[in-house]
């Protein structure tokens, strides 16, 4: 194991690609934020494939909209069915 | 078997940060897990990579972005003495993410 100041000097430097890959990833206009950054590295690291890893998180965003959606329609149609009970 | 358990807390804490909630998600977990586990995509070519981001750099020139081909300029050099074996690969994850950085991206994000 290495002494603790070279694993602290390490991590230091691990930490500062993910600053610099998170500046990247907001210029590219990526939508992503420095956790959801850290864990798609992990998972680039256990060897996931990134242009798979590209589709499944459009594939959650994409399922994330349509429920807002979703409860977005059904809210207005509790507000639509309230206002109809009242006439 | 601790590769798939590594995945598994791995594609978890995705589905959490990305769509943060927690209605319906087994089945979104297994499809994420499946499309993570799936290798028919092709590997990534770090040659590629570097001439995509260049081409980007260019576009936001010509589209008078020069701020922005300045600040990925800047950022892709800094990144060089950081750079490991991952790093071409995280860089397409970030072209493949990228939405229309040259009409959307704002310096002061």
């Amino acid at each position: 194991m290495p002494p603790p100041t070279e694993r602290a000097e390490k991590q230091a430097a691990a930490q500062q690609a993910v600053d610099i890959l998170h500046e990247i990833a907001t210029i590219l206009n990526c939508h992503l934020d420095r956790r959801t950054l850290s864990i798609c590295i992990s998972m680039i690291e256990n060897g996931i494939n990134p242009e798979a890893l590209a589709n499944v998180i459009k594939e959650l965003r994409k399922q994330g909209q349509d429920v807002q959606l979703e409860s977005a329609e059904a809210a207005a149609a509790a507000v639509a069915a309230a206002g109809t009970r009242r006439r | 078997m601790a590769f798939l358990a590594e995945l598994g807390a791995l594609t978890d804490d995705l589905l959490a940060a990305v769509s943060g909630s927690s209605s319906n998600v087994w089945p979104r977990r297994e499809a994420a897990f499946r499309t993570l586990r799936n290798n028919n995509f092709p590997r990534t070519n770090q040659f590629e990579v570097a001439e995509r981001l260049s081409g980007l750099e260019e576009r936001f020139s010509v589209v008078g972005r020069d701020g922005l081909a300045e600040a990925l300029r800047t950022r892709l050099a800094a990144l060089e003495p950081h750079r490991n074996q991952y790093t071409p690969e995280v860089l397409h994850l970030l072209l493949e993410l990228a939405d229309q950085p040259a009409l959307n991206s704002k310096l002061s994000d």
